[in-house]
């Protein structure tokens, strides 16, 4: 089994590079994400792009696959995650998720991804093409990327070296007395005043980054405040992580003050209670929160599979995540998160776009992925049955029009072991 | 009337030694007193004292025209009292006032006897002994190093052990170390109360408590009875809600769990006899063995082993009350409760009118929160427990259950009225009240001979109550009597003056009176009875599924278009059925596209454990049960149930080689803790090897318990095997020939039942050599493993595994959290089950264990594993592992009728669970669940409207910070969200809103 691997690997290794030639996949199931399915349809790929999706394409190719009876979906696009920064979650030497510091916006998270992670072969065998890896941090922990999953060195792998900045919310919980008559806890007039001093320190930040734009040409450069410019300006999206409704609240209420920042909600535990508000501001949600037990013992069982239901019913746009906080090893898992929602009322549609074309355009590169259409990359997999089926198999995945081993850590040791005798 | 001669011959033969404070042996004044058949303390006004200090005041007291209550519902209007030295003398409506009395007009007065709380606590704050534990962590270090042999101490922690780290102090006598503050005293006669039982503060079997008068802070002149009840907490030392002085103890020390600390007081028990009978083996033998060791703790706790006095529990949650009770069965005590403030949760729960409970009434009230939003936050069952509380003395009662009420656990006694009658508003009658702090506590203290009632011969302890009765809210304490002895009520200070300007302010006849308002809706419960939405939703004598595709898991495969027929909760046919064979009174169920399987089985959950799921103190705690600390209460039931989930196997954690007894349960929602367990389900053990029980990430201070490497893993394990297998030996050595007794040794009983092959081991397990090592070592002692959980490497060493006859109880796809399961691959299940190991999926948490149905789905997308077959990972193959194939794990005629109802395939990601049986009786269904939750939510709704305008108010008219502290704890039943995988050590419960 080894050495098909290897063979399979040297077979595939010369195309890695931007590949002239034409490939035609024949006859699958094309679920474009953007213009519907075609039951069967072609998908021509021309120098890494697709250059035609159609019921039938008769243009001849240099090379023809037949997907006949399998299913062809636009990669998925990971659009919050430690993957890449992570190896092994309580190995503390095979940590680069987090920096010390509360304001480091010059940060950028593809440079620190280890491009031999084991990790990334086995998110990539289930159709993940894709992945944002998301600095952690206290505060605003600075930029992440857009990473396709395969590369020599970062640099391949590197779509996008910023793709939107990070704030991670101040808890606004308070601590209050446990049965311990020995833990004292502060008044909570005054932690409640200490969580308002939290956000003033944001907003002097920001206050001072817009400042900072308007500075005397000739006066010295600044690496994080060079960093927020595209922030404070609004090229650039601000993420802002928080999940209880206190949180969310006062970040919204916090960025009305600042109507040039292009907001994003990542985590949004609690976003569904307001929905109709992140509909009209127009604020994106990266719900990373199907799998969370409900947080009150009143919540119906189902409160956390419905939210993106309920959120797409208000109109706001939703991708989902597994969540960037010690998620490295589940991406494969992505699907299936999208997959319990839609058994909860999120359409199909909105499901499939979650985890692809949405996370592709909030990341800034919906231009190039997300979806099958013409002109974009032609980063897509072939599976056996849906995707957001646990039971289907991934069966090919390009990337750039370009074939990638779907072999990983795992399948090695699969095959490995089931090659020992049996006695 | 003349004096009795026996004040004639005290005053004559005992010159008062006690006056003079000549320091007579407190238990030689005893000796003297009860050798004179009296316990008279005071001695009369013609007692002749040393020039200069005062003479004794009058000692004839007549109280006239006042109400005397003689006892709860019998009064005598206008009434006189004598006391004479101390005592009663007379009661009566035209008792004749003696000419020697001094007399007292006690016009528009009530008097009471005096009051009686039976629970009081003088602990010193920040006393040396409740400091800070030593530094080292080596916890037990010197007990279980290997090699210890047979003489191995599963319990450190028994009576003996002396310094601060000793949770159990049975020695520890509140009649010794009885010195209050004099303050504290004045506190309570303010409130009117002039006895007490005061109690020991620390540990788990804290010691005896001490009935004291509270007329004299003198120790041998206070203490009435020296130990009244030896005390038992059944909560994790540190962490007890009311606040006991041992909050500081290192949680590194056994026992750091409630499991823990209920094997503790077995074992304590267990070697309280063993300690008597081997005296009296030694007596009879003195010269023909070895000398035993004598452990004062264990000697003094023989009066409560013999039942000759009760033992007082003090539970940390409401189910320890259930537990108490089944402790005090177990091990032959004689009960007395204190309440714990929740037994509203479930009356059903609470034993029988034979146990008195010991009251508090320190009742939440609602903080103010900064925020609007802060009150999102609030969980619901902190709203509910805070609005149910003021009900749970009346509810106690109507179990026609004894209570005395008592002021433990309030900031200050002077709220004790003021939540009294709320108590009294929340349906506690007066009556009732009047008995819980007079014949009730008298009675219970065993001190009704001498107080609870005014009648001739008592003690002159009185409680006298001016401007209406003692419950009435204008109505003050004027004075107390106690033995005799009169002490006024000290004027108000200027605080209270000013609040009752305030008041007044507020009772002004053209304001509303919102004060009033206020104090009104607090008395009124707004919540739903506590189970009102638990349990069962249909319970009918038959059910038929018409046509399904049923999953039956058993030998006949998938069946389309097949029928299910329960009756009386077993399953009656699968297949073809005739409509004669279904009962008339059958439900019918009649939905096309439905798939029907066995109810899910999960091989290992942590969700339903009360507490902390490790005892991770020491390294073998095989003593220690689950079965103690189901939580029957958490809403994670329903939320499994709603998964389709029916049995569950609940587990010690993964900190130690040799852990605790598991305990296979069902989802019978509603039931209580007894209910919910899988009876007839064989016993098993949580083993684990690896990083956990190295202790690998916990971080520097963990480096010294054996073992540390997976080298003392093995080593570890035969060390205990061997230990129990001579402990084995011994017993039945000594059963064959007699000799000195064996000590009863709970862990090594325990692990000598696994040799038996009558417990099942549940081994966490990792990497490939660690599963060999654990293999050999238990094939050494002829034991097959039961299972081995987690298992990542298992894929390795599958035909060692087969061979052996494990089963494996497998992750579906976790892999690189940690070093050991880098290797980890989801294709393991698959490779295993091909080579002959029977494999099974679990949970580890309380989020999977509500969609195991997708997890058995990744057998077969990684491997291949046919559908049939990956279902049965969830359903019969865990149910064989377990030991309980017989029941459930396979829908066929004869077993229980547990079964799901899905919308469509099981192993599809868009399939809902529709409806979940449990013998016949449907536990969830999704519509009604939904509904369920609406009423829910809504009734938050109301109870956060409540709260909200009684926040920061207090009906006490005063601060209470204590009690808005309390709202914020939560019940032990609600402080669970076990999320964690691959449990080694639990996440502080952090305090948060």
């Amino acid at each position: 089994m080894d050495k098909l691997t290897l063979i399979l690997w040297t077979l595939l290794l010369p195309a890695a590079g931007a590949s002239a030639e034409t490939l035609l996949l024949r006859g699958a199931t094309v679920h474009t994400v953007t213009n519907g399915t075609l039951t069967p349809g072609d998908v021509l790929v021309r120098d890494g792009k697709i250059a035609a999706v159609a019921s039938r394409i008769e243009e001849p190719a240099d090379r023809a696959i037949d997907l006949v009876g399998l299913h062809l979906f636009p990669g998925l696009v990971s659009a919050s995650t430690e993957l890449g920064l992570v190896e092994i979650s309580s190995v503390r030497a095979s940590l680069d998720v987090q920096e010390t510091g509360e304001f480091t916006p010059e940060i950028e998270s593809w440079t620190a991804v280890n491009p031999d992670s084991e990790l990334i072969p086995v998110a990539r065998a289930n159709g993940i093409t894709h992945f944002v890896p998301v600095p952690g941090g206290s505060l605003l922990s600075g930029a992440s990327s857009m990473m396709a999953a395969r590369g020599w060195t970062i640099e391949d792998m590197t779509v996008r070296r910023r793709t939107a900045m990070h704030l991670f919310w101040p808890d606004h919980s308070l601590r209050v007395p446990g049965p311990k008559a020995s833990e004292k806890v502060k008044p909570l007039d005054e932690q409640a005043r200490e969580r308002t001093e939290r956000i003033r320190v944001i907003d002097r930040f920001f206050a001072d980054a817009a400042a900072w734009e308007k500075r005397r040409p000739d006066s010295p450069v600044v690496p994080a405040w060079e960093a927020m410019l595209p922030v404070v300006r609004g090229e650039l999206p601000l993420v802002v992580h928080a999940q209880g409704l206190r949180e969310i609240r006062a970040a919204l209420k916090w960025s009305a003050t600042h109507p040039r920042l292009r907001l994003i909600l990542d985590g949004g535990r609690d976003a569904w209670m307001l929905a109709d508000e992140l509909a009209q501001r127009e604020i994106p949600v990266i719900y990373s929160e199907v799998f969370t037990l409900p947080a009150q013992s009143s919540d119906a069982y189902d409160v956390q599979f419905v939210a993106p239901a309920v959120l797409e019913k208000a109109g706001v746009t939703v991708a989902i995540s597994e969540g960037s906080g010690g998620s490295a090893s589940r991406q494969r898992n992505l699907p299936y998160a999208a997959a319990q929602a839609a058994a909860f009322g999120f359409s199909r549609k909105a499901a499939l776009a979650s985890i692809t074309l949405v996370p592709a355009q909030l990341h800034g590169v919906g231009d190039r992925l997300g979806s099958i259409d013409v002109g974009k990359d032609a980063s897509l997999f072939a599976s056996t049955g849906d995707i957001l089926d646990i039971r289907s198999e991934v069966k090919h995945l390009w990337i750039a029009g370009t074939e990638q081993s779907l072999v990983s850590r795992h399948t090695r040791l699969a095959d490995r072991y089931r090659s020992r005798p049996t006695k | 009337m003349t004096p009795p001669a026996k004040t004639k011959f005290i005053s004559g033969k005992m010159p008062a030694a006690l006056v003079l404070n000549f320091r007579l042996p407190a238990s030689l004044v005893v000796a003297v007193l009860c050798a004179c058949g009296l316990t008279i303390t005071l001695l009369s006004s013609d007692e002749l004292r040393p020039p200069a200090v005062r003479p004794l005041a009058a000692s004839v007291h007549a109280l006239v025209g006042g109400r005397v209550v003689l006892k709860p519902g019998e009064e005598l209007e206008r009434a006189t009292v004598v006391l004479r030295d101390g005592r009663i003398e007379a009661v009566g409506k035209d008792t004749p006032i003696p000419a020697d009395a001094r007399v007292h007009d006690m016009n528009g007065t009530t008097i009471y006897a005096g009051f009686i709380d039976a629970h009081v606590s003088f602990a010193q704050k920040g006393s040396g002994r409740a400091g800070p534990m030593e530094e080292s962590t080596s916890v037990g270090f010197r007990d279980l190093t290997a090699g210890s042999g047979a003489d191995f101490v599963g319990a450190p922690s028994v009576a003996g052990v002396s310094g601060p780290d000793s949770v159990v102090t049975p020695q520890r006598r509140m009649a010794r170390e009885h010195a209050p503050d004099s303050k504290a005293l004045e506190a309570l006669r303010a409130e009117g109360f002039t006895a007490a039982n005061v109690v020991p503060d620390r540990g788990v079997i804290r010691g005896t408590s001490a009935f004291v008068s509270l007329g004299s802070s003198d120790s041998e002149e206070a203490v009435m009875r020296p130990d009244t009840f030896q005390h038992i907490a059944l909560t994790v030392p540190g962490d007890d809600p009311r606040g006991a002085a041992d909050n500081n103890r290192d949680v590194a020390a056994y026992p750091a769990s409630l499991m823990g600390v209920l094997a503790v007081v077995r074992q304590t028990f267990f070697d309280t006899r063993f300690q008597a009978d081997d005296a009296a083996h030694f007596a009879a033998n003195p010269n023909a063995r070895p000398r035993p060791a004598v452990r004062e703790g264990f000697a003094a706790l023989q009066p409560a082993a013999r039942k000759r006095i009760p033992v007082c529990f003090e539970p940390g949650g409401m189910l320890m009350v259930d537990r108490a009770m089944q402790l005090s069965r177990e091990l032959d005590l004689q009960p007395v409760m204190l309440a714990t403030g929740q037994e509203w949760r479930r009356p059903d729960l609470m034993p029988a009118a034979a146990v008195t409970f010991i009251v508090p009434i320190d009742f939440p009230e609602v903080p103010k929160l900064p925020d609007e939003d802060d009150w999102v936050a609030v969980p619901t069952d902190q709203l509910r427990a805070w609005d149910q509380a003021p009900g749970n003395p009346a509810s106690l009662r109507r179990g026609g259950r004894e209570i005395a009420l008592t002021t433990h656990g309030l900031d200050k006694p002077d709220r004790f009225r003021v939540n009294a009658r709320l108590a009294i508003a929340r349906g506690l009658s007066e009556a009732d009240a009047l008995a819980a702090l007079t014949t009730i506590p008298a009675r219970l203290c065993g001190v009704a001979d001498q107080l609870g009632e005014v009648a001739a011969g008592k003690l002159a302890s009185l409680t006298v109550v001016e401007d209406g009765r003692y419950f009435d809210e204008k109505a003050r304490v004027r004075e107390v009597w106690i033995e005799g002895r009169l002490f006024p009520a000290l004027p108000k200070d200027k605080k209270d003056k000013k609040d009752e300007g305030d008041a007044e302010g507020a009772g002004k006849p053209d304001q509303p009176d919102e004060k009033k308002v206020n104090e009104a809706l607090r008395g009124q419960l707004t919540d739903a009875p506590a189970q009102h939405d638990r349990g069962p939703l249909l319970a009918p004598p038959a059910v038929f599924i018409k046509s399904a595709t049923v999953w039956t898991s058993g030998p006949r495969g998938r069946l389309e278009d097949a029928g299910l027929l329960i009756v009386g909760g077993k399953i009656k046919a699968v297949g073809t059925i005739t409509a004669d064979q279904v009962p008339t009174e059958a439900i019918v169920i009649d939905r096309p596209g439905i798939h029907v399987t066995p109810g899910l089985i999960d091989c290992h959950s942590h969700s339903m454990v009360l507490g902390s799921v490790n005892e991770g103190t020491l390294p073998s705690t095989a003593m220690v049960r689950i079965a103690d600390v189901v939580n029957s209460e958490t809403e994670t039931i329903l939320q499994q149930l709603a998964g389709g989930l029916t049995v569950a196997n609940l587990l010690h954690g993964s900190a130690n080689p040799i852990g605790g007894q598991n305990c296979v349960i069902k989802l019978r929602d509603g039931a209580g803790p007894e209910g919910l367990k899988f009876e007839g389900a064989p016993e098993g053990i949580k083993f684990a090897l690896g990083e956990n029980v190295k202790q690998s990430n916990w971080g520097d201070r963990f480096r010294q318990r054996f073992p540390q490497s997976r080298m003392g893993v093995p080593a570890f394990h035969t060390n205990r095997f061997t230990a129990a297998r001579q402990y084995a030996e011994s017993l039945a050595k000594q059963q064959r020939e007699g000799g000195p007794p064996v000590r009863r040794d709970l862990e090594l009983e325990t692990i000598a039942e696994i040799i038996k092959g009558e417990r099942l081991v549940h081994c966490h397990s990792y990497r490939q050599d660690e599963v060999l090592a654990f293999l050999r070592v238990m094939e050494g002692f002829g034991v097959r493993v039961a299972t081995l959980q987690h298992i990542l490497e298992g894929y390795k060493v599958a035909n060692e595994i087969a061979e052996h006859g494990a089963g494996a109880s497998a992750f579906s796809d976790w892999w690189a959290y940690k070093l050991e399961v880098y290797d980890a691959i989801p294709h393991a299940g698959s490779i295993m089950r091909e080579r002959g190991v029977l494999v099974s999926f679990n949970s580890d948490s309380s989020d999977l264990a509500r969609r195991m149905n997708l997890e058995a789905a990744k057998a077969v997308k990684y491997g291949g594993t046919p559908q049939e077959e990956a279902l049965k990972f969830v359903t019969m193959n865990p149910a064989l592992q377990l030991g309980i194939d017989r029941r459930v794990g396979s829908l066929e005629p004869g077993k229980d009728g547990d079964f799901v109802i899905w919308s469509g395939h099981p192993l599809d990601t868009m399939t809902l669970c529709q409806e979940t049986w449990i013998e016949g009786k449907q536990y969830f269904e999704r519509a009604e669940a939904l509904r369920r939750a609406g009423e829910r939510q809504k009734m938050r709704e109301t109870l956060l409207a409540k709260a909200k305008t009684l926040a920061g108010q207090d009906p006490g008219g005063k601060g209470n910070e204590k009690a808005q502290d309390k709202f914020f704890h939560r019940a032990l039943e609600d402080r669970q969200n076990h999320r964690c995988l691959d449990c080694c050590l639990d996440h502080k419960m952090s305090w948060t809103n």
